[in-house]
Formats: structure tokens, C-alpha cells, sequence
């Protein structure tokens, strides 16, 4: 699994506005299959986000987030070229990191 | 000059007609095509399933493109094939529990076919919330028919409204020839008991859509 | 450094499942103008628009090869523009074809996969991570964005197809007598609280061609105009349409003929 996320950091003067598509099934634990078994909890932990290397958001997500969920952010004191990172983990021990620079703004 | 003449027309004419040729498909040409595209295009789990898209003779003239209008003798056949169709319960009750009918017509699940499966459960759904306001205060309602909040209180509950709603669930088209709205009862999607159910549910002054 | 306790980070949008809410209002979307613009902007079906890219350009099946010599109507490999002028007659098939049945062509044909084992798969379970003829379709379509819909009804076939489409949209059947148009020929008309598309409307029509295929967030998954007719035909209690089959193709060719002008913004954003 650990599919790529999709992730877009856009300058808007100094604010990278960052806009983060994932990948990911976000079970509850709570949901029954077709045979009436309990899918098993499987939801992203731990998101955390670094600009330039450093961190900027560093997220504790429930099973409460949806399937294929957006995280959306921004960044102060960014400029073009800068990069931004975005690693996810989740309850078994899944992970998964995507890598962009922040473009011009147009 | 006569010989160039005919020359360009006899070279010409083939062009012509071929551009003519090119024009669409007249109706019965077209209807052909689609037919066998139906007879085709679909599986079901049995066989017998797949009759559900042959029309019958009311549906062949109830398929009207754009602004075609039916015709008095089309009308007058359709209606006259809807009433033939009404069949009422065996107890001749017609007016049965509006609680099952209330049931009944919020529920929209039944007799639908997917992944190889018919969708058989105890009893059809009525499928009225999908396009009729039912009581008053309801969201979750839709609007391809007519509001039915208020319809007993609007025409009360007599014998002859009783047999009036009944016959107009179970066969619409007794009324309105060719309306949208489902042949429910002639069909077979719902059973003359369950008709009795709808309509108890519409004009008893319990039901929950005749409260104020 | 401070590790956050709260489930969600404060600028963090997390809800995709776009919930209608029950509005007690003439038309049920009114208030929710705002939601769908922020789905508009951000749409998980952008994702499968990536693995279909990925997937068109890799070498795949039995023969080992892309899908890049496949000829969608503008030649081997064109596919600016191509998904706008489809369906199309193929002179190779000797058929009018739609996206998805002359993607399953070239699939076979180029690529050596079994038709039965693509069309098994075309359409994924909900909430799965979706078949490869759906990332590959809107993969596709999204080469023609921004540019109009623009079917030609030229060749004899085309024509047949046209007429045969508008023929089906109209036919009524089943017990519940309904035709495409019994639903989605009429203004404002809504379904419980999801609004109809009025289909004999230009406008409307536009909205619906240049639209799909589309992330439908119920499912979790993108879905494409074959699933979409397929699921209509399934709520009218008739028997189950056939993947790509000509009532398919028919009916695809009327609504997007219908829909000419249209400007094509994929992936849409369905319930």
C-alpha cells in the first residue's frame, strides 16, 4: 500500500498555501464486510509536515478522519524553491513520504 | 453545351444522392437498431429477469421523444389497457394499516438486480419518499410527483376516495395515461395488500400525513 | 517542536466525504456552494489521474507494451483532445466506440489482455483503490481539459448511434416504466434531496458531460459514465447493463452530443 500522496505549495507573497491529497482507507474498526467481520483498524497516527527541514505541523489523527483524507496548510516564511515534506504513519506501521518545492506564485 | 450539361449532371447526380444518403436513420429504422441493442446489451442472473426490459403496449406508446403528444385513440388505449389491469384484494378491503403503509413508503429498496444477484427481500418498497412529500416537516423528500402532505385532509376518507387512491397507486395510468409515475400495483411491484397499505397510509386522519 | 494533542491540526481540512445535509430549502444545494468549491479545488481524483498516466506510458500485459500507439480518433497516441471527440467511429472496429470500450480495445489489442478479464475489473468495489481502466479513463480525459466537447455525428454509424441513443433515453420499461427521461427530462426535480440533472437542457447537459469521469466520494473511488449508466439501469430495477455494450455507447454518444460546447474539467466531484 503506502500509495504517493498528491501535494501542491503555492506562494501567496510569503505564505506557502500547501494542499495535501492522500491515499489511504481510514477503517474505523468499527465497519463489517460483506461475511458480517470487523474490518480491522487501519488508520494514518501521525502526520507531520517539514518546511525546509524543519517542522512545521506535527498531527495526532483518530480513526475519526475520513477515507482518502485532504490536509490543507500554510506556511509562513516560505519562498520559491523552498521544500516542503509531508511523511505520514499509520496504526500498522505503514508509511509514507512525498517531497515538493514550492512554486511561484503565478 | 447541352452534352457538358448532361455530362455534369449524370457525374453529379451520384453525389447528390449520396449526400442525401447521409442523413439519419428514419424512426422505424432506429427503433429496430435499439431493439437489438437491448436484446444484447443487458445480463441478468435468470433468464427470465431479462423480460423486465420488453416493453409492453402501453410502454411502446408511453416512449415519446421531445414534444410528441399522444394521440385520443393512444390515450384512450392506454387508459383502457390500465384499467383492464386493476386487480383489487382478495378480502375486497381497500383500505389497509397505515403504519405498514408509512413503512412502505419510506422505503426504497426491492427487486433490484446487481453483481449477479436479485435484490429479493420479505417485501418490495413502496419508493414514494424518492418523489412525493409525505407528512409535513419531512426533509428528505423529493419532488418528481406531486405533494402528497395533506391527502387525506384535502379529499377526507370515503369509500369512493378509498378505491379512487387504490386504483391510482395501483395503476396510474387509469388517470393520467403515460404518467411518470410507476404502474405500481399492474406491474407487480407491489401487492394488492400492500396498495391497501399505501392507502390507508394517504387518508386515515392517524396517518402522519394528515397531521397538522 | 510542540506535538500537537488535538486530532487534527487547526488548518487542516480532513473531511472528503461530502455529506448532504438535509436543507429545508427549494433546491438542496443552495447552502452547500462552499463545500463544493473547496471539493473542486482539492479532489482526491486527481490521484487517479496520476496512477492512469503511470499506467498508460508502462510497458503492461502479455505483449509487454504501453498503450501509447493507441489511437483514440486523432491518431496513434494523440490524446489532446482525444476524449472530447468521443464516441467516434473506428474504421479498424468498423464501430462507433466510447472511451472505455475503445480503451479495452487497445488494451487487448496492444497490450495482449484477455476482454474478459479487463471488463471483470473495469468497475471497482467501492472503497477500493479503484481499477486501472478507471485511473487510465480519467487519465485520459484529463488530456482534454479545458478544451470543448465536440462530437461529429459524420459517418452513417455515428448517426445510427445518435438516434439510437435518443430512441433508449426515451424507452420506457420495467416495473417501475421508467425511461432516462422520466427522471432527467424536467427542471428542478430531486430525487429524496439529490438534485436531478434536467438532461434536455443544454446547460445541465454540459455540466454532466464535461464532468465525468469523477471521484463519487460515497464510494471513495473514481467512477466513470459506463459505472454511471450502469447504476441507473440497476435503481430501475432492469436487468444489468453490459460493460461498453452498444445501449452503452448509444446512449453515451446522445448525451454527448447533447452536450457539445461543454468544457471538459476533470475529475469531477460526485456525492
Amino acid at each position: 500500500m503506502a500509495e504517493p500522496m498528491k501535494i501542491r505549495a503555492t506562494l501567496q507573497g510569503d505564505v506557502a498555501d500547501v494542499r495535501i491529497l492522500m491515499l489511504h482507507p481510514m477503517e474505523t474498526g468499527q465497519r463489517k464486510d460483506a461475511k458480517g467481520e470487523i474490518v480491522p483498524l487501519h488508520f494514518i497516527q501521525s502526520v507531520v509536515v517539514t518546511h525546509n527541514g524543519k517542522t512545521v505541523l506535527d498531527a495526532q489523527w483518530s480513526q475519526a478522519v475520513s477515507r482518502n483524507p485532504f490536509l490543507g496548510l500554510r506556511v509562513k516564511g516560505a519562498k520559491a524553491g523552498d521544500k516542503v515534506s509531508v511523511t505520514w504513519v499509520d496504526n500498522q506501521g505503514e508509511k509514507r513520504t512525498d517531497e515538493v518545492t514550492v512554486a511561484a506564485a503565478s | 453545351m447541352r452534352k457538358a450539361w448532361l455530362k455534369w449532371t449524370i457525374l453529379g447526380a451520384p453525389a447528390l444522392i449520396a449526400a442525401g444518403c447521409a442523413t439519419y436513420p428514419d424512426q422505424p429504422t432506429t427503433r429496430q437498431i435499439a431493439e437489438k441493442m437491448v436484446s444484447e446489451g443487458f445480463s441478468a442472473p435468470m433468464p427470465a429477469l431479462l423480460k423486465r426490459l420488453v416493453q409492453d403496449k402501453s410502454q411502446q406508446i408511453c416512449s415519446r421523444i421531445g414534444d410528441a403528444k399522444l394521440t385520443q385513440e393512444e390515450a384512450t388505449e392506454v387508459v383502457k389497457l390500465a384499467r383492464e389491469s386493476i386487480k383489487y384484494p382478495a378480502s375486497g378491503k381497500l383500505v389497509g394499516d397505515w403504519k405498514r403503509g408509512d413503512q412502505l413508503a419510506h422505503d426504497g429498496a426491492g427487486d433490484r438486480i446487481q453483481f449477479g444477484r436479485l435484490e429479493k427481500r420479505k417485501e418490495n418498497g413502496g419508493l414514494c419518499q424518492n418523489c412525493h412529500a409525505l407528512a409535513p416537516g419531512e426533509i428528505n423528500v423529493g419532488n418528481v410527483g406531486p405533494s402528497l402532505t395533506g391527502y387525506g385532509l384535502q379529499r377526507g376518507n370515503s369509500e369512493a376516495i378509498a378505491k379512487l387512491t387504490y386504483e391510482r397507486i395501483y395503476n396510474a395510468w387509469a388517470y393520467s395515461p403515460c404518467s411518470n409515475m410507476p404502474r405500481l400495483g399492474a406491474t407487480g411491484h407491489l401487492t394488492p395488500e400492500q396498495v391497501t397499505h399505501m392507502v390507508a397510509y394517504l387518508i386515515d386522519p392517524a396517518s402522519p400525513i394528515n397531521q397538522r | 517542536m510542540r506535538r500537537t494533542r488535538e486530532g487534527i491540526a487547526a488548518a487542516a481540512i480532513a473531511c472528503v466525504a461530502f455529506c448532504g445535509t438535509a436543507l429545508a430549502q427549494s433546491k438542496a444545494d443552495d447552502g452547500l456552494a462552499v463545500g463544493r468549491q473547496m471539493l473542486a479545488e482539492d479532489n482526491p481524483g486527481e490521484l487517479w489521474i496520476d496512477q492512469g498516466k503511470k499506467l498508460f506510458y508502462e510497458k503492461r500485459g502479455p505483449k509487454n507494451a504501453s498503450l501509447e500507439q493507441c489511437d483514440f480518433g486523432l491518431g496513434p497516441g494523440k490524446l489532446e483532445g482525444a476524449s472530447a471527440q468521443l464516441p467516434r467511429y473506428f474504421p479498424d472496429t468498423d464501430k462507433v466506440q466510447d472511451l472505455e470500450s475503445r480503451l479495452l480495445t487497445c488494451m487487448v489489442q496492444l497490450q495482449g489482455f484477455k476482454r474478459e478479464d479487463i471488463v471483470k475489473t473495469a468497475i471497482s468495489p467501492a472503497g477500493s483503490r479503484g481499477s486501472d481502466v478507471e485511473a487510465l479513463a480519467i487519465y485520459i480525459t484529463s488530456r482534454s481539459n479545458g478544451m470543448t466537447m465536440n462530437v461529429r455525428l459524420a459517418h452513417p454509424k455515428e448517426r445510427e448511434m445518435y438516434k439510437a441513443g435518443e430512441y433508449l433515453f426515451h424507452r420506457r420499461s420495467g416495473q417501475t416504466d421508467f425511461a432516462c427521461v422520466t427522471c432527467h427530462g424536467e427542471p428542478d426535480k430531486r430525487i429524496r434531496l439529490q438534485d436531478l440533472v434536467h438532461m434536455t437542457d443544454k446547460k445541465q447537459i454540459q455540466e454532466v458531460v464535461s464532468t465525468w469521469p469523477a471521484y463519487r466520494g460515497a464510494h471513495y473511488v473514481v467512477r466513470t459514465m459506463q459505472w454511471r449508466l450502469y447504476d441507473c439501469f440497476w435503481q430501475m430495477r432492469l436487468p444489468e447493463l453490459e460493460y461498453a455494450s452498444d445501449v452503452s455507447i448509444a446512449l453515451t454518444t446522445y448525451l454527448h452530443y447533447q452536450g457539445n460546447g461543454a468544457v471538459i474539467r476533470v475529475p469531477g466531484f460526485k456525492r
